[in-house]
């Protein structure tokens, strides 16, 4: 087991996670992290990341999440392709058991992230792929000449519409207000392109099939009427939902199931630290997950000190 | 060693071959195909000796995916003596690979 104790064992290789893993290297701690996928997370899937410092021109997230895993390994943080099943975070040592064994920290960073919500409509699931889809950078070119819904109305649901109606023939945008909630500068844009048309106060009740999408019923929320719309495909794009179901009953957990940290990213259980999108925060962006990870580090250094 | 990109003379000589096959069908615009390739790799190496691990970009070998069925990427799938015996799209982890390669390599 000794050779499976970290000072440091971090789970999820996104921004957060692997700037922890430098800081922490960089400070002569053991570092490990548990990516179950691959480095970047979710902006691993973002092609073009135009809002974070030096790349003048964006930088592509996966490539971006790849260097800063090498930058890390490159002070002696190492990386397991591993999937958690179960953490114990009050244990001595802290203890994770993974799809690759049993991991053991002195102190654990919790950095992983969250994901796409979902309408939560019965068969949704089974037609990811299918029709259902949760990001238009990735399954966009699927649906080019064809109509798409896009449910949602922020900034994510936006973006996803705007870069659908340069692929797809039709873009309809179900939102359940009366308005966009996405930044202004979005909405003008939005508005201007021919192919984009909204169906206001509305949400979907149901995903009509044949196997694969071929329409969605949605309920208009003040008259209670429904109606059909004919579509190829369907984005959801209404936020993101937090991956913390391992720590339930662990970690302090806020209504929405992020963890509850400030900026020292301390949690509820002494030398258990959460960094990135996971934790209680007003702005998650790439740039305050990697602030984040750079002051978890550090307080892990102090912990252990 | 990482998992190679192939053709289509090459991929009927190997799923013709011995070993049993499993392809990862991608391309290099969709975002989730990306994300498995570091770990594609990985799988390659790690079962070399029971299995050959290859990649189609469905955009270079289009006639050959649509043949294959392929409409949803990433899409991996496991061939036998010439045949595609199981699939699965957009593994959300390596453990999800693992447990497909056991359940369908008894």
């Amino acid at each position: 087991m000794t050779d499976r104790i970290y000072d440091v064992l971090i789970i999820g290789g996104g921004p957060g996670g692997y700037t922890a893993a430098l800081y922490a290297a960089r400070a002569g701690l053991s570092a490990l992290v548990l990516e179950k996928l691959s480095a970047g997370g979710q902006m691993a899937l973002t092609n073009q990341i135009d809002n974070y410092p030096g790349f003048e021109d964006g930088v592509d997230g996966f490539e971006l999440g790849e260097k800063m895993q090498q930058q890390a390994q490159r002070f002696g943080a190492e990386t397991e392709y591993a999937e958690v099943y179960e953490a114990d975070l009050a244990a001595t040592p802290k203890a994770v058991k993974t799809s690759e064994g049993e991991f053991f920290g002195r102190t654990v960073i919790i950095a992983t992230g969250a994901s796409p919500r979902e309408l939560g409509l019965a068969e949704e699931q089974s037609l990811v792929g299918r029709g259902v889809a949760y990001c238009a950078a990735c399954d966009g070119m699927f649906y080019k000449g064809k109509t798409v819904v896009v449910v949602g109305g922020g900034n994510s649901a936006a973006a996803d519409a705007m870069l659908l109606s340069r692929v797809a023939e039709k873009v309809i945008v179900v939102h359940r207000r009366d308005t966009l909630r996405a930044t202004k500068i979005y909405h003008q844009p939005l508005m201007n392109a021919e192919n984009v048309e909204f169906c206001w106060n509305s949400t979907v009740e149901e995903i009509l099939h044949d196997g694969k999408v071929t329409g969605v019923r949605v309920k208009d929320v003040k008259s209670g009427e429904t109606k059909e719309i004919r579509c190829d495909g369907v984005f959801v794009s209404i936020g993101r939902k937090p991956a913390t179901e391992l720590f339930e009953g662990q970690l302090h957990l806020d209504g929405n199931g992020y963890i509850v940290a400030d900026e020292s990213t301390k949690t509820n259980i002494a030398g258990v630290f959460a960094v990135g999108d996971v934790r209680t925060k007003r702005l998650r962006q790439v740039v305050t997950a990697v602030s984040d990870g750079a002051v978890a580090a550090f307080m892990a250094e102090e912990y252990l000190a | 060693m990482a998992a190679l990109n192939i053709d289509r003379i090459k991929f009927e000589q190997l799923i013709n071959g011995d070993k049993p096959v499993l392809v990862d069908y991608w391309a290099p615009w969709c975002g989730y195909c990306r994300r498995i390739g570091p770990v594609f790799d990985r799988v390659a190496e790690q079962y070399s000796d029971v299995l050959e691990a290859v990649k189609i970009n469905i955009d270079d070998e289009e006639a050959l995916s649509d043949e294959q069925g392929i409409d949803i990427i990433p899409a991996l799938i496991l061939y036998k003596n010439g045949q595609a015996v199981a699939s699965v799209v957009n593994p959300s982890s390596k453990a999800a690979i693992d447990s497909f390669i056991a359940e369908n390599m008894p």
